[in-house]
Formats: C-alpha cells, structure tokens, sequence
C-alpha cells in the first residue's frame, strides 16, 4: 500500500490535539500496513510544528507561505491537492474540525476521491481501508468500505484514537508554496473570540449541566439551585445556547468549552457525542435523563433515569438535610 | 382579516381594569388568575393581556418572545369570564386565545410551545413520545381494545404517558371493570383529543385532530365516550358536534356517580379520611360539572369531605392548563399555583387532595413534593379513592 | 436575490430509545419513526426565509428523494418558499458525492445568487454535501455558518470554529453556505400553513429531465453493515421512587466528598 499523509493543524501556536491523535492513528495504520507516514504541515512559518509531527512522521512536508498566515481554507485544498497528486498517498488523514468540514468535501471533488467523515475507526484489512462511522444520534455504527481507487480521504472523530508518544525523527522537507490565486471573493474579516462576561466553568469544580430536556429557560433556575446547593456553576449543552436560554460562554462541548469538574451533573442532557467530547474528563459524572437510551448514560458513572422535575427538587433538599447532619 | 381583527378588535378596548377577572371569593385577595397569583403583575391578568392585545394590534408594541410569554402563561382556566361584571366577558377568554392565533400563523411562539405543538403533529401527543408507545399503560391489565362495547374509554395524552398518571389511567379502568361496565381503549391507535391545541391557538391541528378523531370514532360505531381527563370531556362535548361529532361523552366522575347510585358499585367498604376535592377548570368553569366528584366521594363511608375557601367555580387552577403542564411558564416558585393550592388544602387540614384530571394531579404531585408536604398531604384520583373504597387496591 | 435551500428528510431518533437493525442489516427498522426535516435545514431555511423578507427576491426548496419527501417541500413552502423541487431518486443512504451530482445539476439551471444548506444531517452527519456542491459548481463556499448578513453581491458570515471562537468572512456572490443551529429561531410551522402550502404544485424532476442516466452516479463507497454500539460497563443505575433514588444520590455524592 502507498503512504498514507496526515495532514496536521495548529491552533493558538500550537499543535492541535486532535493532529496528534490523527498522527498516533496514522503511525498505527502506516505499521501495520508497512508504509511510510508522510505529515504535512502547512502554515506561515512551521517550524516548531515540522519538528513536533516528525515524531510521529517518517516524513514532513512542511509548507510555507506568508498568506497562510489567514484560516482560509482554500489555500490548503490547493496545497493538499498538488501533493496528494504528486504523491497519491492511499490514504489522507485528518481530524473532523471545522477547518475539515470546509477542505475536505472540495478536495474530495477536486480529486475525484472517496471522503469519509467523522469516523470513530479506520483500519486496514487485506489492503482494503475499512472505516467505523456513528449514525442516528450515536445509536447506530456504519461500517463501510470503499470502491477500488488510489486514495481515500478521512477525517477522525475528535477525541476518538489515543495520542500515543511519537519517537521517531522524521525527515523535513521543507517547500515554500506559491500561492498565485488570490481568493478575492473571500475575504478573511478576523477572529471574535469568546468574551468571558460572567462565569469560567473550566474552573468550577462541580457542574450542573441542563440539556435541551429543561424545556423552558424558566426551568434552569432549578439546576441553579442545585448548583448553589453543591458549590458549583451551570452550565449546558448546545441546544441551550441555540434556543438562547443561557450565553455560550456556559457551553461545553466541541464547539464550547471542554471542562475537568470533580462533578459533572447532566441533567436532560442526551449525552450526544459533541458534547460528551467536552467533558469526557470529569472525575465524576451523573447523569438525570427521562429517556434510558440515551449515550450519556454510556459515559456517567451513575444515573438516574427518570423526570428531571421530580428527581431534582427532591435532590435539593436532600443535600440540604445531609449538610446539616 | 384574522380572527382578531374582525371579530374582536372592536370591543377588545372595553375592559375596564376593574381586576375582577382575579377575583377569588372575597376581597381578601385578588389572587384567583393563576398567572397573577405567580408574577404578581398586571401584565399576567385577563385584563392586562387584553390591553396588551389591543396595544399590539394598533401598532403601539411590537412582538416579543416576552409578549408571547405573556399571553402563553394564559391557562384558559375562565376564572376571568365567569368573574368579570361586563357583557363582553363572554369573549374575554377567546381574545387571548385569537391572539394566540394570530403568533401561530406567524410562527413566533415559545419554543417550548413550538415543541409541544409539532410534537402532536408528529407523534399525536405533546411529548414526543411515539405513537406505539401509547398503548404501553395498559401492560398488566386485562383492558380491551375497543370492539363495539358499550362505553369507549378514552385516556388522553397525560393518562397514556405519564407515569403518575398512567396509574389513575389503570386504576379507573379496574374500577370499571369491577362494575362489569362494558368498555374499550383504542390503545396505540388513540389519538390527541386537541383541547390543549385548541386553547394554545393552533386551529387547523385541532381541526385536523377532531376531523380524524371523529371518523375514527365512526368507524368503530363508538357513540357513547366516557373520558378521563375533563379536557378531553371539554373538547368532546363541546367542540366535537361542530364537525359532525355528536358523541354521548361523560367525564368518568359522572360515570362513577352513576355506577354508585345504580348499585353497580359497591363502595360500602369504605375508608377514613380528611380529603378535600380540587374542581378541576375544564370539568367546573367550562362545564358547570362541579357535583358529580362530590357524590362520588361522599357515598363513601367514613370519608369526611372538607371544602377549601375557593372551590366550585372559584376554584385556582393548578396552572396545567393551556398546555402549561408541558410549557411549564408558571413553574418554579412558590407562586407557582399549583402550590399555594397544595398549601391551601394543607391548611385547612385534609390529607387527601383530591383530583379528578391527570393534568392536575401532576401539577400537584410536584407541588406537594416541592412544599416538603408529602408526610401529610397526598394527591389522589377519584378513581383511586373510589378503587380503595371497593377494596380493589 | 435568488436563493436556493437544499433540505433532507431524516428519521426521528433522539427519543428513540431502541433502534433496530434490520434484516438487510443496512438499514434500521423504520416501522414506529417519525419523519421531520433535518434540524440544521430548518435553521437554513429560517435563514433564507428572513434573507428574503428583508431584500426580496425569491426562494426555491429543493430536495432529492422519494414522494414521502413532499412533507418536507410542504413545510419548505409553508415556511416562505416560493417554489419547491423534489428529484425523484431515494438517496436517504447514498455516497454523498452522488447526492452532490444531482443537486449541483438542478442548481446550475436556476438563477442562485446564495445556496443554503444545513450544516449536517441528523441520521448519517456527514457534513459533506454542501461543500461538496460549492466545488461542483465553482462558487466559494463556508461551512458552520453561525451568523449571517447578506447585502446585494455579497454576504458577511462569521463560521464556528472549536471552543466557541469565530472566523468571520465577507464572501462575494453568488456563494454557498452550511448553516450551523442557533443561527436563528426557526418559527413554528403551523397546520394551517401547511394546509395552504398544499394547494401549491410541487414541481418533481426525474434523472433523466436532469440529463443525468443512473449509470453516471457511481458509488465510490460501500455500507458494509450496520452494527449496534457495544453496551460497555454504562452507568451504574440508582432505582426507586424520586425519593429514594434523589436520597441515594445525595448520599453517593456526600460519600465522594462532593459536599
């Protein structure tokens, strides 16, 4: 089998974690289907990122160019493009993020190439790519395989495949890309960061966290209390922000905040795999749901499955009656 | 022209701000509207949300989520009609619900209204559940499925999914069978009986529901209907002959009524308890029914039956109605209606709370836990009162 | 501006707590589900709906699938579309890229100056097909569009990335754009809408008014099977009556030092 490329992001001037886990997964893949695993790293100055993906890499195509400087995904569908048919690695590697959901698709078309999105699994098998995707609201798994071609693209489920520690020292080779379109009719306005007006629920210690299930924004002030009652903050899951009940800073999830409570109460929360991924890391998690299919019970240590609205004015005063004991 | 223009827009400015729409029974308080009784602010009465109707007609005041929820918080409980002095109160109620109206057509309600309304339009009942879920109640018991009896027993949505209420929806049926009534439940194939659509402004949905639930009811050749819930009765009795739906409907207190004074039911047994009896609005206000749960509990030996200060037609809506037992918009505080009832009946005594509507005896069953009553005071069905005094439970 | 919303039909699963595999083992029981439109399509089509109310224009809803779909087209319509076209092919679970084909192919003959899709859809979530489309058709494209404003040749988005930041973006028309939930507040759809948006003809197109022969939609995956996940250990569940089980709780999170 041909090499298979990774192609790494990088955030807030560092590696992401979501390429280390693409590139531990891609380290896997390439031994046991003993090839060659060629990262790729594309930005306005790579260095310090060449030398952290030749851990894992036998090879890094670091690519320059001073216009890389932008998020614009454009650039890199061009870059990967060129390389890829240069190269015709079997299989390109990346992780699902939001710069995934705007280069892969065109890439794909551009390359006339399978794209698979989203898995939880990839492995080889008898030199045929088989990939594991979650479908039905995590219900459901799709194994798939593809139709003979000389390269697949996958992007991997953030927060899926374990980062393993890279060893290796990976030739770099360097390029410096010339970048002759100018893209002119997308035009890269800035950053909003998120404003921190209120509440850092990183830092809290217990979260009370309310799904789309509390019905009415009326309803949080319960979870509310409950939180008072055990030292800690509310916070939710995305629905909550959509519905604009509470201000996104209290999101947590993949497009939110990812948080490490010593409690992590979910209350109403279905458990679906965006927001799980946000507090995967909780010492302690709980959960309240009325529906007992529902994932979160998959990751909560303990549950409850019943009606919120009775379960949790009881549990208030319950907790009040053991603290005064 | 919507409804609110053509029919109500000219008379809408005649309300007086007298406040009797909050009247309870005497001017200690002007408390018996039960979104007043929750916010404490005009806004929340019948007569604030008319002068908001009228100021947004005009153009005064534009929508909001704010405005809706006003007008959403609304439980169609008719304390306002039967208490307000003037002649256009036959109206008052509809004004509100017009307006409502008007926010469905133009798609700008509460979301957790939009919830409750599309799931009935996918799953035939609030909360989402499905449809071959309905049926599940009934596991355990020997109740049919409808097949030409007597009596059709029609459950609702409350009864089919709730849990709380699931066991009234099976005690009243062992009541029955008991009395060797012959009945029969449509099961899964039972559909929203539309009240609560009706109330909440969606018009066409309830006109579908009545349209399907009356040719279902043909269909099966069902022509008399006993009901669980007195919204389902209010909608049956009321609103189902306009499309050709004239049913013989009973709500079940008036069944039980009648069952215990043929002999059918024995009740002799009987029970000791201070139970005092909630008039639930759609069987009361809306039907004038307030007697029937009454002979039923006192025929029963060794009951004492105690009245609360507001009964009858003045009796406080446990805040469910309107479709609030899902919207929940006069929940959490002790404002919240259903639990000053819950104190009211504790005041004056009674360990029973008696209801006779799934709608409120969820309402209460939260309240009373919410208040810490639940050594002292416990909220029972009339069935399930009914189903101890002939030693069934 | 002319603007175009591609939408789906999906299954409703969220509830759902037991789903089945059928007998195919490629596709699930559907007895017992309710159909609706994919979320993050609705939000899209709020989105165009609100475009056009402010600058006029026109709206076109479009889908690929079987005659069941007209529900959708309906709610399309009774939302604030104009027209609606539905492609008579079932592609519920189809490569993406064919889906792309055909939609790129009905695009390309109307006037669009914006195309609207959802983010991803709720069965399969593969996030490809918008994008997938924008190349088909040569037009700049942006996916995970949180916010949006459009003026006569161009629209100003911001796009979500990871940990709530945004990128945004002023792109040039004609563009395509995936609409990410919470954009907006979809409004309801009453029955009434709905009823009068029945009265309106569906304009429904073969393969072949398209130009385009089965033969040239090749798959370029495979659905092996479909599995249900491994239970693992899950949560350890406390039972009983909400009193017990809310007692219980409490007392599990005195023991763990929580308070």
């Amino acid at each position: 089998m041909s090499s298979i490329f990774v192609m790494a992001e990088h955030r807030n001037q560092a590696l992401a974690d979501i390429s280390l886990q693409m590139l531990s997964k891609g380290r896997q893949l390439a031994d046991q289907a003993q090839t060659e695993l060629l990262a790729v790293v594309i930005a306005k100055d790579t260095t310090g990122y060449a030398e952290e993906v030749a851990k894992w890499a036998d090879r890094v195509i670091a690519v320059k160019n001073d216009r890389l400087e932008e998020p614009l995904a454009e650039p890199y569908q061009k870059i990967l493009a060129l390389l890829t048919k240069e190269r015709r690695p079997k299989i390109v590697l990346m992780g699902h993020t939001s710069l995934a959901m705007d280069l892969a698709p065109p890439l794909s078309v551009e390359l006339e190439v399978p794209l698979a999105t989203d898995c939880t699994d990839i492995s080889v098998q008898n030199g045929d790519v088989i990939v594991t995707r979650s479908i039905h609201n995590g219900k459901v798994n799709a194994i798939y395989s593809f139709a003979p071609c000389n390269t697949v693209i996958i992007t991997g489920r953030v927060g899926e495949f374990p980062i393993e520690e890279g060893n290796r020292h990976g030739q770099i080779e360097e390029i410096d890309f010339p970048l002759e379109e100018e893209f002119s009719y997308k035009k890269f306005e800035g950053y909003v960061a998120q404003e921190v007006r209120g509440v850092d629920i990183t830092q809290a210690e217990v979260l009370v966290s309310v799904g789309r299930g509390i019905k009415e924004k009326e309803n949080i002030e319960m979870a509310q209390q409950l939180a008072e009652a055990l030292g800690g903050e509310v916070s939710c899951s995305r629905p909550v922000v959509d519905y604009g009940w509470l201000p996104s800073e209290r999101q947590v999830g993949l497009s939110g905040k990812t948080v490490k409570p010593k409690l992590y109460l979910a209350i109403a929360v279905s458990g679906a795999f965006q927001h799980v991924v946000g507090m995967k890391s909780a010492k302690m998690t709980v959960a309240i749901n009325k529906d007992a299919g529902a994932p979160i019970f998959k990751v909560a240590d303990f549950g409850i499955v019943d009606d919120l609205f009775k379960i949790v004015p009881i549990l208030i005063k319950k907790i009040a009656e053991l603290k005064d004991r | 022209m919507t409804l609110l223009d053509y029919k109500y827009a000219d008379t809408i400015h005649r309300c007086f701000r007298c406040g009797y729409c909050k009247f309870p029974v005497n001017w200690m308080d002007v408390n018996n509207c039960p979104a007043y009784a929750r916010f404490r602010m005009e806004t929340y009465s019948c007569g604030g949300r008319l002068w908001l109707i009228r100021a947004w007609l005009s153009g005064e005041i534009d929508w909001s989520n704010h405005l809706a929820e006003i007008l959403y918080s609304c439980t169609a409980c008719k304390n306002c009609e039967v208490k307000c002095p003037l002649r256009f109160n036959v109206d008052i109620l509809n004004m509100i619900i017009a307006a409502k109206s008007e926010m469905v057509e133009s798609g700008r309600i509460p979301s957790s209204v939009k919830e409750f309304l599309e799931n009935i339009q996918r799953q035939g009942n609030p909360y989402g559940h499905s449809r071959v879920k309905r049926g599940e109640w009934m596991e355990g018991t020997e109740i049919e499925p409808y097949q030409g009896h007597d009596l059709l027993y029609y459950v609702g949505c409350v009864g089919s999914y709730d849990d709380r209420a699931q066991e009234v929806a099976r005690m009243l049926g062992k009541v029955l069978q008991k009395a060797r009534v012959s009945f029969g439940v449509l099961g899964n194939d039972e559909n929203c009986d539309g009240n609560e659509v009706s109330k909440l402004g969606e018009e066409t949905l309830f006109e579908m529901l009545v349209e399907e639930n009356v040719a279902q009811f043909k269909k099966l050749g069902i022509q008399k209907v006993v009901t669980l819930s007195p919204h389902s009765y209010n909608a049956m009795k009321n609103d189902y002959p306009r499309f050709n739906g004239s049913f013989d409907v009973m709500h079940y207190t008036q069944l039980l009524k009648s069952l215990i004074s043929d002999g059918r039911l024995d009740v002799s047994a009987g029970f000791d308890a201070v139970v005092t009896y909630h008039d639930p609005c759609f069987l009361g206000r809306w039907n004038n029914e307030y007697e029937a749960a009454r002979n039923v509990i006192t025929a029963i030996p060794g009951i004492q039956l105690i009245e609360m200060e507001r009964n009858r037609d003045s009796t406080l809506c446990c805040g469910g109605g309107g479709g609030n037992f899902y919207i929940d918009l006069l929940g959490g505080s002790e404002r919240s209606p259903a639990r000053i009832r819950a104190r009211e009946a504790h005041a004056i005594g009674a360990r029973i709370l008696a209801v006779a509507c799934p709608n409120c005896l969820t309402m209460f069953e939260d309240a009373v836990k919410a208040e810490g009553l639940e050594e002292e005071l416990v909220v029972r069905d009339v069935s399930e009162i009914v189903a101890e005094a002939c030693g069934i439970m | 501006m002319d603007i175009i919303a591609c939408i789906k039909r999906v299954p409703d699963t969220s509830e759902a707590d037991a789903i089945k595999i059928d007998g195919s083992q490629r596709d699930i029981q559907k007895s017992g589900l309710a159909f609706k439109i994919n979320d993050w399509d609705e939000y899209a089509l709020e989105a165009a709906v609100q475009i056009k109310e402010k600058l006029g224009g026109t709206l076109t809803a479009v889908t690929v699938g079987h005659q069941e779909w007209n529900d959708i087209l309906r709610r399309a319509l009774a939302m604030g579309a104009d027209t609606s076209i539905r492609i008579d092919r079932d592609v519920a679970s189809e490569d993406p890229h064919i889906v792309a084909l055909i939609l790129k192919t009905v695009i390309q003959r109307l006037p669009h100056d914006l195309v609207l899709f959802g983010a991803q859809s709720e069965d399969f979530g593969s996030g490809q097909l918008g994008a997938m489309v924008a190349e088909m058709l040569g037009i700049p494209h942006a996916t995970l569009v949180v916010s949006l404003e459009a003026g006569e040749n161009k629209v100003h988005i911001s796009r979500e990335l990871e940990a709530g930041t945004l990128e945004s973006y002023m792109i040039g028309l004609p563009a395509l754009l995936t609409i990410h939930t919470g954009i907006n507040q979809p409004r309801y759809i009453s029955l009434g809408g709905i009823k009068r948006a029945m009265k309106e003809e569906l304009q429904v197109m073969s393969l072949n008014d398209l130009g385009l022969s089965v033969d040239m939609l090749v798959p370029m995956m495979k659905l092996e099977r479909l599995e249900l996940p491994l239970q693992g250990k899950g949560a350890e569940l406390i039972t009983g009556t909400p009193e017990e089980a809310a007692e219980q709780l409490a007392k599990t999170l005195k023991g763990a030092g929580i308070f």
